[in-house]
């Protein structure tokens, strides 16, 4: 089993298996979570991973840069280990950005048309 | 409210613009993706000048559970049945984008407050057709088809969903989607075998919001396409490139002997004018272009993003919006190449040039509207899409979104906000909701179609 904490729910905390989604998971547990598509594609579910592992190889929905951010798709991703998380949109600060203030580099596109980041010696 | 004959509508576009005035307005309201755990739902809204509820939201349909996004929706029936009298148009279908799920609400047993008829599952509709993303409704005499933007992955080019009159599933409408890249909006005009649909791009790609460099990846639309309505496939593209970024919103007018349809270019923030010529290939023109516009925070300027369009019931006015700049258009297209900018109003938006419209702060900018037959009042909604909203308008999560209304001149052209109606979605019960698009029980600018 893995411990999940909800830091901005006043740290609760829940124990999942790891098996299925955490979305349904911690809503089967009683925990009120935003969703939409359901299979990782719609980013309405997106919470931020603080501490801990989980595998959301099949979210389609993140860029890189949100990825890096910590952002995490509930409906697909499994923990991997006990994790703590800020849910919903008060987790969302860095999820929404104006695209043409803030533009992404091309290493922090979606992982099928970003580039590979050239590494600099200093 | 329905015309003389037997069937649901009216029998030309010329006796739908005598009908009477509306009275009840239905849009819908979202919480998907605004923070507040509750049902998106469909508004009733009093527009009866008469009466003691005008201008507020009188009664609120919840759907059976979060996170839909409920965006456009369509008649089950509209003029294009005019003539059969054994249909009525008394269902409104409403897909939600999100889930994939497809309500039917029986708006005519009691309109004021209309119920839930019946639930398509996405789940059903996935497996059984393979399609996810659902957008624009259009009825076809009796049976109904709805494009999806996206196969049951979130790929494009998704495809049409077809339903019967009792709303069953009967599987993929299109023989085929030939070379077509992505799918959004149609409209079709059957005197001329005609159907056009127009690109957005795959759910996975505009679902989760927008990225610039995704234009440049080519990860959206810039095509329209001509469909051979009968043999139900694409027959010619038109290739618009950078003049037609994003083309969204299609319209033919609605004198059915006529080939002359419009669709708004929203990232391009231009009008594409296509026809068919005499030779029988189908041609574009662009026929309004918005310039982008300097803003002190912004390292480029900003387009319009003209995520809609409209023609008017007599076919004598195009409306435009600008959902990022703020304001709506009317121009006269009696000259379909050559039109006139006959009206502009302005509310919200990101210029600044109307931050305050009837006493309520507008967060969003115009951009979902639906006018009257008679041409004279035009209702206009701010939210575009729970994520490009949150992107672009951070603020309406706490203030919602607006309806307002604006007075048209049919016969000079002119457009005024009027100072009595407006709807402050912020101050909906369960917490601020963002209202979008707009239908009347009669029939509306947006849904009939000729035979």
């Amino acid at each position: 089993m893995k411990k999940i904490t909800i830091a901005n729910r006043n740290n609760t905390t829940y124990e999942v298996k790891g098996s299925r989604p955490l979305l349904l998971e911690l809503r089967a547990l009683g925990l009120d979570l935003p969703y939409g598509c359901q299979y990782g594609g719609c980013i309405t579910c997106a919470a931020k991973l603080i501490k801990g592992k989980v595998d959301q190889k099949s979210q389609v929905a993140l860029n890189n840069r949100q990825i890096n951010d910590g952002y995490v798709i509930l409906c697909v991703a499994r923990a991997k280990s006990n994790c703590t998380f800020d849910i919903g949109v008060e987790s969302h600060d860095k999820l929404y950005r104006n695209p043409f203030i803030d533009p992404l580099a091309p290493h922090e596109l979606k992982s099928d048309i970003a580039t590979v980041r050239e590494i600099k010696d200093d | 409210m329905e015309g003389l004959c037997c069937g649901p509508g009216y029998a030309s576009p010329s006796e739908a613009v005598k009908a009477p005035s509306e009275k009840l307005l239905y849009t819908i309201a979202i919480y998907t993706g605004t923070g507040i755990q509750k049902p998106d739902y469909l508004a009733t809204v009093d527009v009866d000048p008469k009466s003691d509820s005008y201008s507020k939201v009188i009664h609120r349909l919840e759907m059976p559970g979060i996170g839909d996004e409920l965006h456009h929706m369509g008649w089950n029936a509209c003029s294009s049945c005019h003539d059969d009298n054994s249909m009525s148009r008394k269902y409104l279908i409403v897909p939600g984008v999100r889930s994939n799920n497809i309500y039917v609400v029986d708006t005519a047993t009691n309109p004021k407050a209309p119920t839930l008829y019946k639930v398509i599952q996405g789940s059903e509709i996935k497996s059984k057709t393979n399609l996810s993303g659902p957008h624009t409704v259009h009825c076809l005499g009796s049976e109904i088809i709805i494009s999806f933007l996206g196969d049951a992955k979130g790929e494009a080019p998704g495809g049409y969903l077809h339903l019967n009159k009792d709303f069953e599933i009967l599987g993929r409408w299109e023989n085929t989607m030939g070379d077509i890249p992505f799918s959004y909006d149609f409209w079709y005009q059957p005197r001329h075998n005609v159907m056009v649909s127009s690109e957005w791009a795959a759910p996975n790609t505009f679902m989760p919001g927008f990225d610039l460099e995704e234009v440049g990846h080519l990860k959206y639309g810039r095509r329209l396409h001509i469909w051979d309505f009968k043999k139900k496939k694409p027959i010619q593209t038109m290739y618009l490139g950078e003049d037609g970024l994003i083309p969204l919103e299609v319209k033919f007018l609605h004198n059915p002997n006529s080939s002359h349809g419009f669709c708004g270019a929203a990232l391009s923030a231009n009008v594409i004018h296509f026809w068919k010529s005499e030779n029988g290939n189908w041609e574009w023109e662009k026929i309004i272009d918005i310039d982008n516009e300097p803003h002190s925070d912004w390292p480029i300027p900003i387009p319009g993003v003209m995520s809609a369009l409209l023609v008017s019931m007599d076919d004598k006015y195009l409306y435009i919006n600008n959902w990022l700049h703020g304001d709506m258009r009317q121009y006269n297209i009696t000259d379909p190449h050559n039109p006139v900018l006959t009206g502009q109003v302005w509310m919200g938006g990101l210029l600044g040039k109307a931050p305050i419209v009837n006493g309520v702060k507008v967060a969003g900018g115009p951009q979902m509207y639906q006018l009257s037959l008679d041409g004279k009042r035009l209702y206009v909604t701010t939210s575009l899409f729970s994520t490009w909203d949150n992107q672009f308008y951070p603020e309406i999560r706490t203030k919602g979104g607006v309806m307002l209304m604006i007075d048209c001149d049919v016969e000079n052209g002119g457009m005024k906000i009027n100072k009595e109606f407006v709807i402050n979605f912020g101050d909906e019960p369960n917490g601020p909701s963002r209202c979008h698009e707009s239908r009347y029980p009669g029939g509306d600018c947006t849904s009939d179609i000729w035979l």
